[in-house]
């Protein structure tokens, strides 16, 4: 009798705990998720403000058409990618994105009237704000990721995770060439 | 703002990117301190703490015009002379929120600014830019 | 890495429950004085502090923005604040973005309010919008972000409503009691006459008591205030990755002499810095709501290293030189290195931003003010000379006279 009871027990405690660990892995997907959705938001806001800024940019520097092209042709490129391809890939073409406008912006310095235009003066404002939450919802979608990861893989989280065959999240890495390899702007 | 004499809203005029506020009622004319900075600044004048320090420490004048209260900090200002002739009487704020002209005041300086007597001192900048915006009082 | 919240309420939950004790022992000895009934004070302790605590969950932030004063804005007033706040909002990790104030003051000074992070406001002086450049901007946003992120707002208001319960009730049963010595005629003395050596002992316990829990609770209200300052402080380290843009925001602020217009005790722990500090306060002192802002600015520029809790450690470390850490051990050790990103280059000119050049520096004083008298719904006339008129929203008249060029102005 009281062997059954103990048993009962143990499985009680056990239901609980499988319980527990799925709900908490569910709850870190969705962090995943939410996070990821939040990058996406701030990467489509890019896409929509750059037609604007290569207008403006080209009413002044009418002899830049190569980065014009450049910039529509990245931007163009990550659009098609957003809606099929996964978090390594977009995190390449972004990276090559954000290249092309740092060239534009620097394209913009040597217009000092197009820098006192008000329309561009926004759209700068804008435009670095917008990267600065692209990056900024980067890192706590790259931290969500890890946590997720983490409690995939580690003991005894990974046993339910494998029960119920919850797959790693992939992080997104704005590929660091780029970044390295962006314009130096100077203000003289 | 509310004008220190009057106690009614102040409109304020901007040229050259100086803001001043203006009683059109008494024709009394506010300088705020940092609106004093930015002139001062734009004039190249380094030292504008000195400057500032310079008014609120100078003497105060025994005289029949009424003390008025700073439209910033509310306590009530002293009256002192800002210029090199001591015929400019303005009043000054204590802890250095700013200067009142009243608008007799004004008066007295575009007078001062015809007659072009050659030095005023240090606040002599301040002082032709006031003249220059309020020399048209009436039509 | 978002863990730190509960490692740090275990902490602030011993010091609430310290003020709790005191405000219970407060309700005792006052029920043993006016009613001969330990119970009756405290039901009544209780029910002034449920009182307190119910308007200040419902309408805390309401009367707290009232008094300050502050006028909430949109994204189309202040693009640029409003964009600083939205990047902290993501950093976070706060689920929604709070409600942005602007409080029309020179002084410099910033808060934030709201019972939960979805509940949320940050407040900001016109001064201090004005002063801050970009990167500045975001480390104070994300300080006061980081008070709403790890539920300080709600720990304080917690923490300022007891204190403010204990304030009110021994003022009054000191006033009472002093009173009815002074007149004879207190109950006690014909209630109890008997009471003989243990009574008086009760007597001069709870007196001393009524004099002391409101100094006592001061200080406790002040310790935790102390320690979330730097927890908020490493928290925009963290969500700016830019440590250099909060440290020269606070040396900015440090060097204002002017006070808040529209601050009191009990909302100081509130502000990003002190708004009632005087000159010359010493370092470390009891009685201080926050941590010197020349130390909180040399713990930031000490992290060179990354911009992690961790690192914010070291740096607290290496500016004390001990083993004492400041942001618990299981909110530090959490994500590896997070490394200090680059200062963001800034074109002059634009709302917020601070400039060297004289001339940008005019332009920039008057979008903050032109900012404030837009929401004062002031308008704005330029006259043909080049001078711009602004008119106060109750000026009658049809015309203004431009008494640069002597024209008349239609409005």
């Amino acid at each position: 009798m009281i062997a059954l009871w103990i048993i009962l027990g143990i499985v009680v405690v056990l239901i609980f705990f499988i319980i527990g660990a799925y709900n908490s892995l569910v709850g870190f997907r969705n962090q995943v998720k939410n996070a990821w959705a939040q990058i996406d938001v701030q990467l489509k806001r890019r896409y929509d403000l750059i037609p604007n800024l290569v207008e403006t940019v080209k009413g002044y520097a009418k002899h830049e058409r190569e980065t014009f092209e450049m910039v529509t042709k990245a931007r163009n490129l990550a659009q098609q990618a957003s809606s099929t391809a996964g978090a390594a890939e977009r995190g390449k073409l972004e990276g090559e994105l954000g290249m092309a406008l740092g060239r534009l912006l620097a394209v913009a310095e040597a217009y000092p009237e197009l820098k006192a235009n008000q329309n561009f003066l926004a759209l700068q404002e804008e435009l670095t704000s917008t990267e600065n939450k692209i990056s900024f919802s980067r890192q706590y979608y790259n931290d969500s990721v890890l946590k997720f990861n983490n409690k995939i893989q580690m003991f005894p989280s990974n046993v339910i995770a494998g029960m119920f065959s919850f797959k790693l999240g992939e992080f997104f890495e704005v590929i660091v060439a780029a970044e390295k390899e962006a314009p130096k702007v100077s203000f003289t | 703002m509310l004008c220190p004499v009057c106690h009614q809203d102040a409109l304020i005029v901007e040229y050259q990117n100086i803001e001043l506020d203006y009683c059109p009622a008494c024709h009394g004319v506010w300088f705020d301190a940092g609106e004093l900075e930015l002139l001062m600044g734009s004039a190249g004048v380094e030292d504008f703490q000195r400057y500032l320090e310079g008014i609120v420490r100078a003497p105060e004048v025994e005289t029949t015009e009424k003390k008025h209260k700073c439209p910033a900090c509310n306590h009530k200002m002293k009256k002192t002379y800002i210029d090199r002739d001591n015929k400019i009487l303005v009043d000054v704020c204590h802890v250095g929120d700013g200067i009142w002209f009243d608008g007799g005041e004004v008066q007295n300086l575009i007078k001062e600014l015809v007659e072009k007597s050659p030095e005023k001192g240090a606040s002599q900048g301040v002082l032709a830019f006031v003249g220059e915006m309020f020399k048209h009082q009436t039509d | 890495m978002w863990e730190q919240i509960r490692s740090n309420q275990v902490r602030s939950v011993f010091l609430i429950a310290l003020i709790a004790g005191l405000l219970l022992a407060v309700g005792y000895f006052l029920g043993l004085y006016f009613f001969d009934s330990a119970v009756g004070g405290l039901v009544i302790a209780l029910i002034v502090w449920a009182i307190m605590s119910l308007v200040a969950y419902f309408q805390g932030d309401s009367i707290l923005l009232g008094m300050a004063k502050a006028k909430k804005i949109t994204p189309d007033d202040a693009p640029r604040l409003y964009n600083v706040v939205e990047e902290m909002k993501i950093a976070s990790g706060l689920e929604k973005v709070p409600d942005v104030y602007i409080i029309d003051d020179p002084a410099l000074n910033a808060f934030a309010t709201g019972r939960d992070p979805s509940r949320a406001s940050v407040a900001i002086t016109s001064g201090l919008l004005q002063k801050l450049t970009r990167d500045e901007l975001q480390g104070v946003i994300g300080h006061e972000i980081a008070h709403i992120k790890n539920r300080d707002v709600l720990l304080m208001a917690i923490t300022a409503v007891m204190l403010g319960t204990i304030v009110i009730l021994s003022w009054y049963a000191s006033r009472f009691l002093l009173f009815g010595a002074m007149t004879g005629s207190g109950r006690r003395s014909s209630s109890r006459s008997g009471g003989g050596g243990a009574q008086a002992i009760v007597l001069i316990v709870g007196l001393v008591l009524m004099i002391l829990a409101p100094i006592m609770a001061q200080l406790i209200y002040y310790a935790i205030s102390r320690k979330r300052e730097y927890l908020a402080d490493a928290s925009s380290a963290l969500y700016t990755r830019y440590p250099e843009g909060l440290a020269s925001a606070l040396e900015k602020i440090g060097g204002s002499k002017q006070q808040l217009k529209s601050a009191n005790q009990a909302t100081a722990p509130m502000y990003i810095i002190n708004p009632l500090h005087k000159e010359g306060m010493k370092a470390a002192d009891l009685t201080s709501t926050h941590p010197p802002i020349s130390e909180r600015v040399r713990i930031l520029r000490a992290m060179t290293g990354g911009a992690s809790f961790a690192n914010y450690n070291d740096a607290y470390r290496k500016v004390h030189s001990g083993k004492q850490v400041i942001i618990p051990k299981t909110a530090a050790a959490g994500i590896g290195a997070i490394g200090i990103r680059q200062a963001s280059l800034a074109a002059p000119g634009e709302l917020g931003l601070a400039s060297e050049k004289a001339s940008d520096k005019a332009a920039s004083t008057h979008e903050v003010s032109d900012l404030m008298l837009r929401l004062n719904k002031y308008r704005t006339v330029d006259c043909e000379c080049g001078a711009r008129w602004k008119i106060p929203p109750g000026f009658k008249d049809n015309d203004v006279l431009c008494t640069r060029c002597g024209r008349r102005i239609r409005l």
